[in-house]
């Protein structure tokens, strides 16, 4: 692999976006109490900068990084690319260095690690001493991790997770989350801790490389630290943690280690979602108890905001949401051209290109992927041939209102996984996280016979001789209209 | 005077001249704003009733107009103590 120059901190990542002018330095003091979270959701809803907040209320010493992903030039330079690149182009760059060798993480002394610098310990712990946000005016709360990385380890296994699930404060030495039962750390919980009524530990890490958080953001079965690793082109700098066995960045800005709480639940949301809304219901969940909080001299917070599109949980889930189906489908020998979700359908539906060889290729697609781990995340799959473009939405939109047989195109799934977030969930539904799927088949079938029952595409490109074509485009300008790309 | 703010999904849950167990969170200005307490309490909507105010949020966070006195009368300790 040749040498990659990605930002390795948080730190480096802000200097980068700065450089390209997709960061701005707010030097005038800023409100942690809604004032930070507008300054941040307004960012994502324009496509604007991401906002550095070097001054916050309350205070000195900390600052803010809000929406670090919310954009492709931004997820560009988090991989060392230019910013200019394309999202084809950005996403083949990850699909390679995510089909590389693994490169395992190295462990440091704690003395080379920034996030030793303040160490909070016993009756010093107070999550209050943190910046945490009021991210949106009506939260359940002040939300510590928004944009973070929750690190545990599977106690027999060894598997070592990070996962982004929410924590809320709940007062300065607890917090509570969102862990949905079909998540890693949901499935660990189940399986192991929950029924022997064992304190599972846990590890906060805040303020993590761009492509630490990428990583604990992407549905990948690579563990994370690997995936690190891969990404970034060298391993990923790992230090122990001070009151449990956990291995956490140690670039990272702050780390809060604690226990996951079995036998003891306190209330967590609402909280403005990814979707654009407000939807899961306030209820007790995963507790999460702060033993522990070590922070780097000036650290600063990274905050996600989100809401309506587009924020880089919308961003970033889809774009590793689509990429790990499109290495599922190509494993599985399916003749893909590619896959796409767009952020705007809040990763909700993939969009698949495929050559039509066989008869059954659509539903086949839509099994695997709501068959696999990443099947709860999104419930609907548009499956479109080989000669549309699944970048383009306006050539999606007219295959999907042209092709899609009403009575047989669209096949449903009923009874499946779904999550609380859903805003289309019924109440009852969303209580016990019961989801529901839909294929939009819009491929021609197979058995039409291709001259006469499969309908030509009228268009330019594809109604005209070659020859034609050229002499059009050649007397463009001559005809009178300015010059086109 | 205290200020402290409730989630509810229903009004019903403030039942006035009652013993009520809450979650509460503290409106008061500081780097403790929005913590929470678990507390023994009564509420009233005469505001005169008890000596600090408390406000209402509803299932989704939308802020009720209605407005309640409260009277904190003791905190309550649902936390194991092996977690203290």
């Amino acid at each position: 692999m040749s040498k990659i120059s990605a930002p390795r901190s948080n730190r480096e990542f802000i200097e980068a976006c700065v450089k390209a002018g997709d960061a701005v330095r707010i030097k005038q003091e800023v409100d942690w109490e809604n004032e930070a979270g507008a300054i941040v959701r307004r960012a994502c809803e324009l496509g604007a900068a991401a906002p550095f907040m070097e001054k916050i209320k309350d205070y000195p010493g900390f600052s803010y990084f809000g929406a670090p992903l919310s954009t492709y030039r931004r997820m560009a330079i988090s991989l060392g690319m230019d910013p200019a690149s394309s999202l084809p182009e950005i996403g083949k760059e990850y699909l390679k260095r995510t089909n590389s060798e693994p490169i395992a993480p190295v462990l440091v002394d704690r003395k080379d690690a920034p996030c030793k610098e303040n160490i909070l310990l016993g009756a010093d712990v107070d999550l209050c001493k943190l910046p945490v946000p009021l991210v949106h005016d009506g939260d359940g709360g002040r939300y510590v991790g928004t944009w973070h990385a929750v690190v545990t380890k599977h106690p027999v296994r060894g598997d070592v997770n990070w996962g982004m699930y929410r924590q809320m404060m709940f007062d300065g030495r607890t917090m509570s989350g969102a862990v949905f039962p079909f998540s890693d750390l949901g499935k660990q919980l189940s399986e192991y801790y929950l029924p022997r009524g064992l304190s599972c530990p846990f590890a906060t890490a805040i303020g993590l490389s761009p492509l630490a958080a990428m990583a604990a953001c992407a549905p990948s079965p690579i563990p994370e630290p690997e995936l690190v690793g891969m990404l970034s082109g060298e391993p990923a700098r790992l230090v122990k943690c001070e009151t449990n066995d956990l291995e956490v960045p140690a670039d990272a800005e702050i780390i809060i280690e604690g226990e996951i709480c079995p036998d003891y639940k306190v209330e967590e949301g609402p909280f403005g979602e990814y979707t654009g809304y407000r939807t899961s219901p306030r209820d007790f969940r995963v507790t999460f108890r702060v033993n522990c909080i070590t922070y780097r001299n000036n650290a600063t917070m990274t905050i996600s905001n989100m809401g309506v599109p587009q924020d880089e949980g919308q961003l970033l889930r889809s774009f590793s949401l689509g990429l790990e189906l499109e290495k599922l489908l190509r494993s599985q020998g399916i003749p893909i051209t590619g896959v796409y979700m767009h952020p705007r359908s809040t990763h909700h539906m993939m969009i698949v290109g495929v050559k039509p060889t066989y008869a059954g290729i659509a539903q086949q697609i839509a099994q695997l992927a709501f068959g696999s781990k990443l099947g709860p995340w999104f419930h609907m799959v548009m499956v479109v041939d080989d000669q549309t473009d699944i970048y383009n939405w306006d050539e999606v939109y007219h295959a999907f209102c042209t092709r899609c047989h009403p009575a047989n195109g669209i096949h449903i799934y009923k009874n499946t996984t779904g999550t609380p977030l859903y805003p289309y969930a019924t109440p009852h539904e969303r209580k016990y996280s019961i989801g529901s799927k839909v294929l939009f088949d819009c491929l021609w079938p197979v058995d039409w016979d291709k001259t006469n029952d499969v309908p030509t595409t009228v268009s330019f490109k594809n109604v005209y001789p070659q020859d034609i074509q050229d002499r059009v485009l050649a007397n463009w300008t001559a005809y009178g209209y300015p010059q086109t790309k | 005077m205290n200020q402290w703010e409730v989630f509810v999904m229903d009004m019903s849950e403030l039942a006035e001249g009652k013993d009520l167990a809450l979650s509460i969170r503290t409106l008061n200005p500081g780097h403790h704003k929005y913590t929470y307490k678990h507390v023994r309490c009564q509420v009233s909507s005469n505001l005169d009733q008890h000596p600090d105010r408390l406000q209402v949020r509803m299932g989704r966070g939308q802020l009720s107009a209605a407005k309640f006195s409260i009277k904190v009368i003791e905190e309550i300790q649902r936390m194991p103590a092996k977690y203290a």
